[in-house]
């Protein structure tokens, strides 16, 4: 991208920047088909953990409404909707031609990203010493499968995001970049889409 | 491709784009708020072991509110040009639904084959 205009005035940026250009506008189909692949894609975890949900070989393993603690999965479920309105407000600024709010809202979101990912981490080290793991049951395969994938997801999320961030801080805002940080914002939006349904499903019907 | 073919914007285009853009913050802002309810709603729902029958589909019913919230606001979905998105989203959607209800009738529903 060598002859890539950065940092334009604002009388001269796109009204959408980031489908502003060829290669902008086939970011944004070629995107929105990976979503759909994605939601298939969580859509048989989901079956596979409803269908082996509690599917335990012994008296001696925990079921799931022994294990899930509501007030963690509060709090993850928090962390990961604010980082989404964060990502909002990163896009918001980026259509604005405000680049340093944008990496600023950016940050935001890679800090509540991290946040939620801790806490899932502690969560899984907490559920392994209670003999919960991917190979003490089915269920337990199925349960690390789907919140593994999923964490996965938000693992590529923080490492995608962070480096936008650090490879922009220099060049700046133009319309190859605004294509590449609204397609992570999409991404990001997404995992929190699937989250919503882990901690119904998993959760919330997973204590009853 | 490189280059920017915007056309410069006057004063007032500008003016009135930003308005737009705050205009659609605000609304995302009420989604939002609308999601941070939902999940508040539901938690609380559990958490008072009320009858599971009653409390299942609330619960779910509210999963798919919050989701067309993300994707219409937060995604943009609400705009135009995103017609191949819904399509794609949709059709993801129907093998989805489609994954969980065999699988929950071949396990949990239906006779044992």
């Amino acid at each position: 991208m060598a002859h890539m205009e950065y940092n334009v005035p604002s009388e001269r940026w796109p009204v959408h920047p980031e489908t502003a250009t060829l290669e902008g506008k086939n970011k944004f189909v070629g995107f929105w088909i990976f979503l759909a692949g994605e939601t298939a894609l969580f859509a048989s975890l989901f079956a596979t953990y409803l269908a082996l949900k509690d599917s335990v070989p012994g008296d001696d393993h925990l079921l799931a409404a022994e294990l899930f603690a509501l007030p963690l999965a509060f709090v993850m479920t928090m962390f990961l909707l604010t980082s989404s309105l964060t990502s909002v407000y990163a896009v918001y600024h980026m259509r604005n031609n405000n680049f340093k709010q944008m990496q600023l809202w950016l940050a935001v979101t890679v800090l509540l990203g991290l946040g939620f990912l801790s806490l899932e981490i502690y969560e899984f080290v907490e559920y392994v010493h209670l003999g919960h793991t991917f190979r003490t049951s089915a269920f337990g395969s199925a349960f690390y499968f789907l919140l593994g994938t999923h964490g996965f997801h938000v693992a590529i999320g923080l490492v995608w995001i962070t480096g936008l961030i650090l490879r922009n801080a220099k060049r700046g805002l133009s319309v190859y970049t605004a294509a590449k940080v609204n397609t992570a914002a999409l991404y990001w939006h997404f995992i929190d889409v699937v989250w919503v349904f882990i901690f119904t499903i998993v959760y919330l019907l997973g204590v009853m | 491709m490189a280059e920017i073919k915007q056309e410069p914007l006057s004063k007032s285009k500008l003016e009135y784009l930003r308005t737009q853009r705050t205009k659609e913050m605000r609304q995302q802002m009420v989604s939002f708020g609308m999601m941070i309810f939902l999940t508040f709603v539901a938690f609380g729902m559990v958490a008072m072991d009320l009858d599971s029958r009653f409390v299942i589909p609330i619960v779910l019913f509210m999963a798919v509110v919050q989701v067309i919230l993300q994707f219409y606001y937060f995604m943009h979905m609400k705009d135009k040009g995103h017609e191949f998105a819904k399509l794609f989203i949709m059709t993801g959607m129907y093998f989805g639904i489609a994954f969980v209800v065999t699988f929950l009738y071949i396990t949990w529903i239906g006779s044992p084959i």
